[in-house]
């Protein structure tokens, strides 16, 4: 336990991902540390949710090392991986329509880790879902459902969060009301990955960022570090 | 005279009982899966073979065989899904058609190779011919009443397993998007399996009672996949209690149907069939 202390979270080394012969993501390193959060940018296409796919074990082809608390998960499945801490929030939220808010979150409460989160936290941060959860989750707006989906995740009491553009397609304040809970994520010691096509806000919720090009790190730092205009050079490749 | 025709009734509504056995398993399988088992039928023919078997050879109760059955016929259709269906799952529908027709080829051509082309019957004892008498000349079948209500507590069980546990919560998810499920660690590998294991639980419940009803040789699978097909998409695709409604519908009208003409007991489901079909596709309780 020793090494996971002084090891990151998560340590991706060298990761290659395939999509038959064509390499999605090039020897890509990325670390998260326990309660931080980092922002993964880049274009449409740069790999991104590729990364996260293979994190979470649902790619076909992975090399090199996904080292998660000290061990290598590549090549566990899915359901072992979400098992041992580490939960998505999809692209698009990807709910069971058919199924009711309260039923969709329990589902992540099975797959996941027993831990500190349960409904009564859930039903405290989110109170319109406590209201609404004898609702079809198809029935929800968007932005409850993208509630919904935090909510899941949270309840598979992760110890790492992969958000994959969790703001797409909502209002303004409902991405306001989303961000405005990474703090308190952050103080339970939950590591956070996030994938966002808004750079702004990505940046601004970050400890650490890293800047995909065309599969491969283009730039890594922290925010603040940074200007603008270096960040906008190496997202397009100019 | 009015009596024949309640009587008739009453004849077609039981033998819905035994068309919702046959058909809950395939509806259930066709709303998780979004596939059609062409074997279904054999499957229950093939099992009333084993309960054949089992009753003849080993002496056993038929009651008995056929609870002996039930948690085989569940390790066997997990085993089926999660060895060979799982293989050609969400490639391609047709691929899935060719095997289960394949399956159903060899199952027909085994029960010739192994039993004959003679039809078999389970005597089910003084159960086949005690009769319920309601009054007014209306006599039933203990047994056939005893059919029904294993049909409608068997759609009650499944009704509850899926809307009420945890492992149905999961089967719908997976039915509702099988690869959001992957993505957030619910293998739908194993929940498939799971559900094709259930499904043939209701394959051996089925046969447990056809083979009391009715004769059966090898070749009597397909008319049951095409009863049960039938039952599925009249009643709406996935729709449990709809299946009861189409075994029903369509137990009726052959009932009816024959006690015009005996020849036209068969068609006269057909047609009902193809009534409903015409006047609502999407069956009579649609689920989606």
């Amino acid at each position: 336990m020793s090494m996971s202390a002084s090891s990151p979270l998560l340590a991706v080394e060298g990761v290659s991902v395939f999509y038959g012969k064509f390499r999605a993501i090039d020897h890509v390193d990325v670390t998260v540390g326990g309660g931080e959060v980092v922002s993964i940018i880049g274009a449409n296409g740069a790999g991104k949710s590729t990364l996260l796919k293979a994190i979470i074990g649902q790619a076909d082809r992975v090399e090199g090392t996904i080292g998660f608390a000290g061990e290598d998960i590549i090549g566990r499945s899915t359901e072992a991986i979400v098992a041992s801490g580490i939960m998505l929030v999809p692209e698009g939220r990807r709910l069971f329509p058919s199924l009711t808010v309260e039923e969709n979150l329990r589902l992540g409460w099975d797959v996941g880790r027993k831990g500190e989160i349960g409904f009564a936290d859930v039903w405290h941060q989110f109170p319109v879902l406590l209201q609404r959860r004898r609702q079809k989750a198809g029935s929800l707006s968007g932005g409850e459902q993208q509630m919904v989906a935090l909510a899941r995740a949270l309840l598979a009491n992760p110890r790492l969060l992969l958000c994959d553009e969790i703001s797409l397609g909502l209002a303004p304040r409902v991405v306001n009301e989303l961000y405005a809970l990474i703090p308190d994520i952050k103080r339970r010691g939950i590591g956070i990955l996030i994938v966002e096509q808004d750079i702004e806000r990505s940046l601004a919720v970050a400890d650490r960022f890293y800047c995909l090009l065309e599969g491969k790190v283009s730039l890594a730092g922290r925010p603040h570090e940074v200007t603008r205009d270096l960040v906008i050079k190496h997202y397009f490749g100019l | 005279m009015a009596s024949l025709w309640i009587n008739q009734l009453l004849q077609g509504i039981l033998l819905g009982g035994l068309y919702a056995l046959f058909a809950t398993g395939l509806s259930l399988a066709a709303g998780v899966m979004r596939f059609i088992n062409i074997a279904h039928g054999d499957f229950i023919v093939l099992t009333c073979y084993v309960l054949l078997v089992l009753t003849t050879t080993l002496g056993l109760n038929p009651v008995v065989a056929t609870l002996i059955v039930l948690p085989a016929a569940f390790l066997f259709g997990f085993g089926l899904q999660r060895f060979l269906l799982q293989r050609v799952v969400g490639e391609n529908v047709l691929l899935v058609i060719l095997v289960t027709f394949g399956l159903s080829i060899i199952i027909e051509n085994g029960l010739l190779e192994g039993f004959g082309a003679d039809p078999q019957k389970i005597s089910g004892g003084w159960l086949e011919t005690a009769t319920v008498a309601l009054g007014a000349g209306v006599n039933v079948g203990l047994f056939q009443v005893l059919t029904f209500i294993a049909a409608v507590l068997l759609v009650a069980a499944l009704d509850l397993l899926l809307y009420r546990t945890g492992i149905g919560a999961k089967i719908r998810a997976v039915s509702d998007d099988v690869a959001a499920a992957d993505l957030i660690g619910l293998s739908s590998v194993r929940l498939y399996a799971i559900a094709m294991g259930i499904s043939f639980v209701t394959i051996g419940i089925a046969a447990g009672f056809m083979s009391i009803w009715t004769n059966f040789d090898p070749a009597s699978g397909p008319t049951r996949l095409l009863i049960a097909f039938e039952v599925v998409v009249m009643g709406g695709l996935g729709s449990l209690w709809g299946s009861l409604a189409g075994g029903i519908v369509l137990g009726v009208a052959q009932s009816i149907g024959g006690q015009f003409d005996i020849a036209w007991q068969t068609m006269a489901g057909h047609i009902v069939f193809l009534i409903v079909l015409a006047l609502r596709p999407q069956g009579l309780f649609p689920k989606y």
